[in-house]
C-alpha cells in the first residue's frame, strides 16, 4: 500500500512538473516583440524579394489567420493544451507551412537517439572508468595528468573544438565527411557503415566534450567516498585495490552518477543544439534552431515539449529506481 | 573551512592559486590602465601580429588584443561567479531543505525543482537573448544563466542528503537531540563542502561556457565584451582559417587557463577541509 | 594493481574508437566508383553545376505548392523550374517578355483592362503544351481560395480574367494599373504571382495539395533530392528547345544542377577550396580572401580590387524613425550625415570595397546613369539653409589613391572611372559644422564632450541591426556607431535575430537602424519602389506599417508620387519627376544614405566557366533570381 501511494504522489508530480514546464515554454516565445508573421515578412525582406504596401498588408492579415494566432493568450493556450495533451497533434509547422510539426519530429528523432544515446554513453562510461580510478589513486602522476587533461579540454569552447576537428578530420586528412549526409536506404550493413562513419565526427566532439565534466565530477564523489570509514576499513583489511575501487568506492560514488546520466539521457531529446548547428545534422536540435530563429510557435512547443516529457520520465524512473540501487533509501 | 591556511597546502594548490592570481589581476587590475575603450574599433592599426607597440597584436577591427583580453577576462569573471555563487548556494541550500526535511516541503521544492530541470536550458536562452535585444547588463545575464543552473545542484544535494540520513552518524545526531537545522549545519553540510566546491567549479565552467556558446551563435550580451564574445568577433572575422592565433588564441587559453586553476584551487581546499575533518 | 589493467584496457578504448575511422572511412566510401569524382548525389562533377543552397537544409522537401506560406523556393525551384510571365534584365533595369511574347497590350486609356499574348510553343515540363487556359486557371484558382495568403494580395490587383484564344488573355483590373507587368511579372529576385499547369492542379485542393514533383515551364527538373532536405539534383529537360530558356536564350550549358547547403562559414570556405562549389551565396570579405588564398580558380565580380559586385539593388544607410525626436529634425538627420567620415567607414565596415551614393536610390548602374551623375552638378550647388554647401566630390579619387597606395595597381586612374566603381561622391565630413547645426537646435556638450538633449539629458542612442545575416547592414551599423560615437553621441548597436528585427521595423520601435527596404531600385522607373514613401501609409508608432516605416509625411513627396502613379514606365515624365523627389529627399534627409550593396558572390572557373563578370556584363550575379536561368546557355564545361 506505501509503495502505491508512493507511486501515485510521484505521477501525480510528474503530470504536474509537465504542466508547469509546457506553460512557461508556452509563454516565453509570447512575450517576444515579434513574431511568425514578422518572421517570414522578415525572410521574404532578406531574401531581396519586394511586396507591395497592399500586398505586405494582406499578406499579414491571411497569415495571422492561416496560422491560428488570433484570438487572447488564453483562447490559444487552451487550444494548444487541448490539441497537444489530448490528441497528440501539435499542428503545422509555421515556418514551413503547412507541413506538420509532427512529421517534423518524426524525421529528425532517430538521428538524434542515434548520435546522443551513443555519444553520451560513452562519454559517461569513459568519464567514469576515469573519474573512479583518478579519484581513488589521486596521488598518483598518472591520476593528476589525467584529471588536467580532463579540466583543460573540457573548457574550451565547443565551437572551437568542433571547428578544430573539422579542419583535422575532414579537410587537411580527410577521412570524415564534413558535413552529415545520409540518403535514407534499407537497413543494411553499408547503410549503417555510412550512418556511423558520417555521425562520427559530431559523436567524437561530443564524447571530448562529456567525458571531462564526468572525470571531475566523479573524481570527486569516488574521492571523497575514499575517505570514509568503510573504505579505510576495508585498505586496513587489505582487501584488494581493484576490488575496493569497483566494489567499495565505485559502487557508492557512481549513484549521483546514474541519476545525472538519466537526466542527461532525458535531455538527450533536446538535441545538441550547436553540434547539429556545425556539423549539418539533422536531428531535433537543428530543427529547434530554425524554429527559434522564424518564430516557429508550434514547431518549437513540439521539440520542446518532447524534451520536456523525456526529462520529466527520466526523473520519475530514477525516483522509481532509486531504492534498488541504494536499499538504504526507502519508499516514502 | 575555518583555519585552512595556505601554508598547509601543497604544490598544486599554490600553483592554482598563482595562476587564479594572475588571471583575476588581468581581469580585474589589467583594465584600468588601458589606454582607450579597448571595445572601440579603429583605435589601432588592423591584424598585426604580436609584438612591436602591440603585445599581443591587433584585431581586424583595429583593437588591441591585449587591452580587450584584460577586459573581457574581467568580464566573464563577473558572469562566471555571479551565476556560481547564486546557482550553488541557492541550489545547495534548496537541495538539503529537500532532502532532509522531507515531508510537504520536500515536495513542494521537489516540483520547483524538477520542473525548472526539464525545461531545457538553450532554446530559452536564446529565447531569453532575444527578449533582452542584446542589451542585457552582464548582471542580468549573470543571473538568466543562475536560473537554469540552480536544480541540477539542488537535485544532486538531495540525493546525497537522502543517501547521508540513512547513516548511522545521522540517527546518532538525531538520537542526541541536534535539532534540524544544526544536524544540517553541523553533520551535513561539511560532508558535502567538497562536493560543493567541485559543483561551484562546475558552475562557473558552466556559465562561461553557456555564454560562450550564446556568443557564438550571436545572442549574448556584444557591446560588453567577454571571453566568449572576443571569440564570436574573431570567428566572424574567420581568425582560425586566417591563422590569426593571436586573436582567437589568447581568450581560448585564457578560459582553459582559468578552469584548470579554479579546479585545482578547489581540490587544493577540498583535500585541506578533509584533514581538518579528520580523516 | 588491477586497475592498471583497467586503465590500459581503457587505453585501448580509445584507441580503438579513434583508430577505426579510417576503416569506417573505407566502410562509408565502398558505394561510389573511385575513378571519377562524382557529386554529392552521384552524378559526374564535370556534368554538374553545383550551387550553393542559401539559408540552411530544407526541412520539407516534398513540398512545392508555390502558394503555401511555408513552401522552400531557393533550392532551384524558384530559380530553374518556376517562369514568370515577364522577368528583369539587370544590365538597363527592364523587362523583358519571359512566358508572355510581348509587353502587356492596354486596352484603353484607364489602364484597367490589359491584353496579355502567351509565348506559343511552350511546353511544361511533363510534355503538355502551355496555353491561356493555364494562365486563366491559376488566376481564377487564386481569386477563389482565400485560404491561400497570396489570394487577397491577387484580389486587390485582378477583378477577372478571361481567354481570348489559345494564346491570349485578357484582364480586367480593380484599380487603375498602369504597371501591371510589374504585378504580374518579375522585376527584383522574382513574383509572387507564379503560373500552375491546369492538367495537373484540376481536381486537386490548392490549400493542401503539396505538388510534388514540381511540373514547370523552365529548362529543368527536379529529379533527385536528400530526404534531409541538404541538397536537390536537377536534370535539363530532354525537350529543353520547348522551355522557355530554350525559346529565348538557347541551350543550358549543364547536364545536371545541384544545389546544396554547405554549412558554416568555415565549411564553405573549405569545400569551396577543394572545387566542391561552383556558384557562391554572398561572403564576408574576410571569407572571400581566405577562399581566393585557397583557390586560385575562384573570383569574383571584378579579378581586381574592389572584388564585389556593387549592383545590388538594396542601398544601405541609417534610418531614422522621423516623428521621433530628435529625429524628427531634419538639421539633426543633417548633423549626422555631416558627423560621419564616410571614407572611415567604407574602411572598417567593408574594406573600403564599397560604392557611395549621396542620394536616396541605389548607386546600381543604371539609376546612376539617370540620376547620380546627371544630379551631381545640382549636388555642388545644394546649400542648408545658411548657405553652406555639403557636397563632397572626392570620394572616388581618394579610394582609388588609397588603394592604389596599397598596390592595387590594376585600378584605374581617371576619375571617371572611378565614379563607377565607387561612385559620384558623399557629404563632407565637418564634425565642427555638424556641432554648430546641434548647438543651433539646443543640444549641448557636457564636460565630457558627450552630447545631451536640448531637454538636458544625455544623447543615447540605440542603433538596430541585423544578428547574424545581412553582413553589410551589421558591419555598416558598427562602423558608423563608432563616429557618431567618436563625436560625443553615446551610440550603442542592438542586434536584433530576423523576426525581432522586422518588428522593429514595421512597429517603427527601432529608432534608428540599419535597415534597407525603403531604399530599393533597379530600373530606371522606381515608381514601385518609391512608393511606400507616400505620407497615406504613414500610421503613429506602434502600429504595424505596412509602407513607409520610417513614418515620413512629406506633402512635396507624395504629390510627386500620386503624379507618377498614372503614367506609364517609359514616360519620360518619370525620370523628371524622380530627380524632383530626390532632390526633397537630400533637404528632408529622411535617412542617411551611404552605400549600394557589395555582394561576394564568386564563381569557380575550375568546372565551369562563362560566368557573368564585369568584363563580360550580360547579366548580374544574382544566382538565387528567378532570372537566373537565362543565364545558363552562356555556362562552358571547363573539364
Amino acid at each position: 500500500m506505501r509503495f502505491v501511494a508512493f507511486l501515485l504522489t510521484k505521477l501525480l508530480v510528474y503530470v504536474l512538473i509537465i504542466v508547469i514546464g509546457v506553460t512557461v515554454v508556452f509563454l516565453v516565445p509570447r512575450l517576444l516583440p515579434s513574431g511568425p508573421v514578422e518572421a517570414l515578412l522578415a525572410r521574404i525582406m532578406a531574401g531581396g524579394g519586394f511586396m507591395e504596401p497592399a500586398q505586405v498588408e494582406s499578406m499579414r492579415v491571411s497569415l495571422t489567420q492561416t496560422f491560428g494566432l488570433e484570438g487572447t493568450l488564453w483562447e490559444q493556450y487552451r487550444g494548444f493544451i487541448e490539441r497537444v495533451l489530448l490528441a497528440g497533434d501539435f499542428g503545422p509547422s509555421l515556418a514551413m507551412f503547412p507541413t506538420s510539426v509532427n512529421v517534423l519530429i518524426r524525421q529528425a528523432l532517430p538521428w538524434t537517439l542515434g548520435l546522443l544515446l551513443t555519444a553520451t554513453i560513452i562519454a559517461w562510461i569513459l568519464g567514469n572508468v576515469i573519474g573512479v580510478i583518478a579519484g581513488y589513486r589521486k596521488d598518483k602522476a598518472f591520476s593528476k595528468v589525467l584529471e588536467l587533461i580532463a579540466v583543460a579540454v573540457y573548457p574550451i569552447p565547443y565551437y572551437i573544438l568542433a571547428l578544430i576537428l573539422i579542419i583535422l578530420l575532414a579537410y587537411l586528412w580527410p577521412v570524415f565527411p564534413m558535413s552529415v549526409h545520409v540518403r535514407s536506404a534499407p537497413l543494411s550493413l553499408r547503410f549503417l557503415a555510412t550512418v556511423v562513419h558520417n555521425s562520427f565526427l559530431p559523436a567524437l566532439s561530443i564524447i571530448i566534450v562529456g567525458v571531462g565534466w564526468w572525470v571531475i565530477s566523479m573524481k570527486a564523489l569516488s574521492s571523497s567516498v575514499c575517505e570514509e570509514d568503510f573504505v579505510q576499513f576495508a585498505r586496513l583489511r587489505r582487501v584488494s585495490d581493484g576490488t575496493i575501487m569497483t566494489r567499495y568506492v565505485a559502487r557508492n560514488a557512481i549513484l549521483p552518477q546514474i541519476t545525472a546520466l538519466a537526466l542527461m539521457i532525458g535531455g538527450v531529446f533536446n538535441g545538441a543544439l550547436i553540434t547539429e548547428i556545425i556539423f549539418d545534422y539533422p536531428g531535433l536540435g537543428s530543427l529547434t534552431y530554425m524554429a527559434v530563429m522564424q518564430s516557429d510557435y508550434n514547431l518549437l512547443m513540439g521539440t520542446v515539449t518532447l524534451s520536456i516529457v523525456a526529462v520529466a520520465t527520466a526523473t520519475l524512473v530514477i525516483d522509481l529506481l532509486y531504492p534498488f540501487f541504494d536499499p538504504r533509501i526507502r519508499y516514502r | 573551512m575555518r583555519g585552512l591556511r595556505l601554508r598547509d597546502a601543497g604544490v598544486e594548490l599554490r600553483i592554482g592559486v598563482a595562476l587564479l592570481l594572475a588571471i583575476i589581476i588581468l581581469g580585474l587590475v589589467v583594465p584600468a590602465f588601458a589606454p582607450e575603450d579597448p571595445r572601440r574599433w579603429n583605435t589601432v592599426p588592423r591584424n598585426l601580429a604580436p609584438g612591436g607597440d602591440y603585445l599581443l597584436g591587433t584585431t581586424s577591427q583595429g583593437q588591441d588584443v591585449f587591452w580587450l583580453l584584460a577586459l573581457s577576462v574581467r568580464n566573464s569573471l563577473w558572469v562566471g561567479f555571479t551565476v556560481g555563487v547564486i546557482a550553488t548556494l541557492f541550489g545547495a541550500v534548496v537541495g538539503m531543505a529537500a532532502g532532509y526535511v522531507g515531508g510537504l516541503p520536500d515536495r513542494v521544492l521537489t516540483l520547483l525543482t524538477d520542473s525548472f530541470i526539464v525545461i531545457p536550458a538553450l532554446p530559452i536562452l536564446i529565447l531569453f537573448s532575444a527578449l533582452l535585444e542584446g542589451r542585457a547588463s552582464l548582471l542580468l545575464v549573470g543571473c538568466v544563466l543562475a536560473v537554469f543552473n540552480w536544480p541540477r545542484p539542488a537535485r544532486q544535494t538531495r540525493a546525497l542528503v537522502l543517501s547521508l540520513r540513512e547513516r548511522e552518524f545521522m540517527r546518532t545526531a538525531w538520537f542526541a537531540g541536534s535539532n534540524t537545522l544544526q544536524i544540517i549545519r553541523r553533520e551535513i553540510a561539511p560532508y558535502l563542502t567538497g562536493w560543493f566546491i567541485a559543483n561551484f567549479v562546475y558552475t562557473v565552467l558552466i556559465a562561461i561556457a553557456t555564454e560562450t556558446g550564446l556568443a557564438v551563435i550571436g545572442l549574448s550580451n556584444l557591446q560588453d565584451t567577454t571571453l566568449g564574445g572576443m571569440i564570436y568577433w574573431a570567428l566572424r572575422h574567420q581568425a582560425i582559417l586566417a591563422e590569426r592565433w593571436y586573436w582567437i588564441g589568447p581568450p581560448t587559453l585564457v578560459i582553459i587557463v582559468l578552469s584548470v586553476a579554479l579546479f585545482v584551487v578547489s581540490s587544493g581546499l577540498s583535500k585541506l577541509s578533509a584533514r581538518r575533518r579528520g580523516l | 594493481m588491477k586497475y592498471r589493467y583497467r586503465v590500459i584496457a581503457a587505453a585501448f578504448a580509445i584507441g580503438a574508437i579513434l583508430g577505426c575511422g579510417p576503416f569506417l572511412s573505407h566502410l562509408g566510401a565502398m558505394g561510389t566508383a573511385p575513378e571519377e569524382v562524382t557529386t554529392e548525389a552521384g552524378t559526374p562533377r564535370s556534368e554538374t553545376l553545383v550551387i550553393e543552397l542559401g539559408g540552411g537544409r530544407v526541412a520539407n522537401p516534398t513540398q512545392t505548392n508555390p502558394y503555401m506560406p511555408g513552401t522552400p523556393l531557393t533550392h532551384g525551384y524558384h530559380q530553374l523550374n518556376i517562369s514568370h510571365l515577364w522577368d528583369v534584365d539587370t544590365v538597363t533595369g527592364e523587362q523583358f517578355p519571359a512566358v508572355a511574347a510581348e509587353p502587356a497590350e492596354p486596352l484603353g486609356d484607364d489602364h484597367r483592362q490589359w491584353r496579355i499574348h502567351l509565348r506559343q510553343g511552350l511546353h511544361w515540363s511533363d510534355g503538355v503544351e502551355f496555353t491561356a487556359d493555364d494562365v486563366e486557371f491559376t488566376i481564377s484558382m487564386l481569386l477563389e481560395t482565400p485560404a491561400l495568403p497570396y489570394s487577397g494580395v491577387l484580389s486587390g490587383i485582378v477583378e477577372e480574367v478571361s481567354i481570348v484564344d489559345r494564346y491570349t488573355v485578357d484582364i480586367t483590373t480593380v484599380n487603375p494599373e498602369p504597371r501591371i507587368q510589374k504585378k504580374l511579372g518579375a522585376f527584383i529576385w522574382g513574383s509572387n504571382f507564379r503560373l500552375l499547369p491546369k492538367h495537373v492542379w484540376e481536381g486537386e485542393d490548392p490549400a493542401t495539395f503539396n505538388d510534388f514533383p514540381p511540373v514547370g515551364l523552365g529548362p529543368y527538373v527536379l529529379v533527385d533530392h536528400d530526404p534531409q532536405g541538404y541538397w536537390f539534383l536537377w536534370q535539363r529537360r530532354e525537350d529543353w528547345e520547348r522551355s522557355d530558356v530554350g525559346m529565348i536564350s538557347g541551350e543550358p550549358g549543364p547536364e545536371y544542377i545541384l544545389y546544396q547547403y554547405f554549412g558554416t562559414d568555415e565549411k564553405r570556405i573549405l569545400s569551396g577550396a577543394s572545387n566542391e562549389i561552383d556558384i557562391f551565396l554572398d561572403l564576408s570579405p574576410d571569407s572571400f580572401e581566405l577562399l581566393k588564398q585557397r583557390n586560385p580558380n575562384v573570383r569574383a565580380w571584378y579579378d581586381h580590387f574592389p572584388y564585389a559586385n556593387m549592383d545590388d539593388p538594396a542601398q544601405r544607410g541609417i534610418y531614422f524613425v522621423t516623428v521621433t525626436p530628435p529625429y524628427d529634425s531634419p538639421q539633426v538627420r543633417w548633423a549626422l550625415t555631416l558627423a560621419t567620415n564616410i571614407d572611415q567607414v567604407a574602411l572598417s565596415a567593408y574594406d573600403g570595397m564599397l560604392r557611395v551614393s549621396p542620394i536616396h536610390l541605389p548607386p546600381v548602374a543604371a539609376l546612376m546613369d539617370a540620376y547620380h551623375m546627371p544630379l551631381e552638378s545640382w549636388m555642388k550647388e545644394f546649400t542648408l539653409a545658411d548657405g553652406y554647401q555639403p557636397y563632397d566630390p572626392g570620394y572616388a579619387v581618394r579610394m582609388g589613391q588609397e588603394f592604389r597606395d596599397r598596390g592595387m595597381t590594376e585600378l584605374p586612374t581617371s576619375e571617371g572611372e572611378l565614379k563607377e566603381i565607387f561612385g559620384v561622391g558623399w557629404w563632407r565630413y565637418d564634425p565642427q559644422k555638424a556641432e554648430q547645426l546641434l548647438e543651433e537646435e539646443g543640444f549641448s556638450r557636457d564636460s565630457n564632450g558627450q552630447w545631451r538633449l536640448p531637454g538636458g539629458e544625455r544623447w543615447q542612442m540605440n542603433i538596430v541591426a541585423p544578428a547574424g545575416f545581412e553582413p553589410q547592414a551589421e558591419r555598416l551599423a558598427f562602423a558608423v556607431a563608432e563616429e557618431w560615437r567618436r563625436f560625443g553621441v553615446d551610440a550603442t548597436v542592438v542586434q536584433k535575430e530576423g523576426a525581432g528585427f522586422a518588428a522593429d521595423y514595421f512597429s517603427g520601435a527601432f529608432g534608428v537602424g540599419s535597415y534597407w527596404s525603403m531604399s530599393l531600385g533597379l530600373g530606371p522607373d522606381v515608381y514601385d519602389v518609391m512608393e511606400p514613401w507616400h505620407k497615406r501609409f504613414v500610421v503613429p508608432v506602434g502600429e504595424h506599417a505596412a509602407a513607409n516605416q520610417v513614418r515620413f509625411a512629406n506633402d512635396e513627396i507624395s504629390r510627386l508620387l500620386d503624379e507618377m502613379s498614372v503614367l506609364t514606365s517609359d514616360d519620360p515624365r518619370v525620370i523628371e519627376l524622380t530627380r524632383e523627389m530626390l532632390k526633397e529627399f537630400v533637404r528632408e534627409m529622411p535617412y542617411i544614405p551611404m552605400f549600394g550593396t557589395s555582394k561576394f558572390v564568386p564563381v569557380n572557373t575550375y568546372y565551369w566557366d562563362g560566368f557573368p563578370t564585369a568584363d563580360n556584363h550580360y547579366e548580374g550575379p544574382w544566382w538565387w533570381w528567378s532570372n537566373f536561368k537565362y543565364t545558363l546557355p552562356n555556362l562552358v564545361r571547363e573539364r
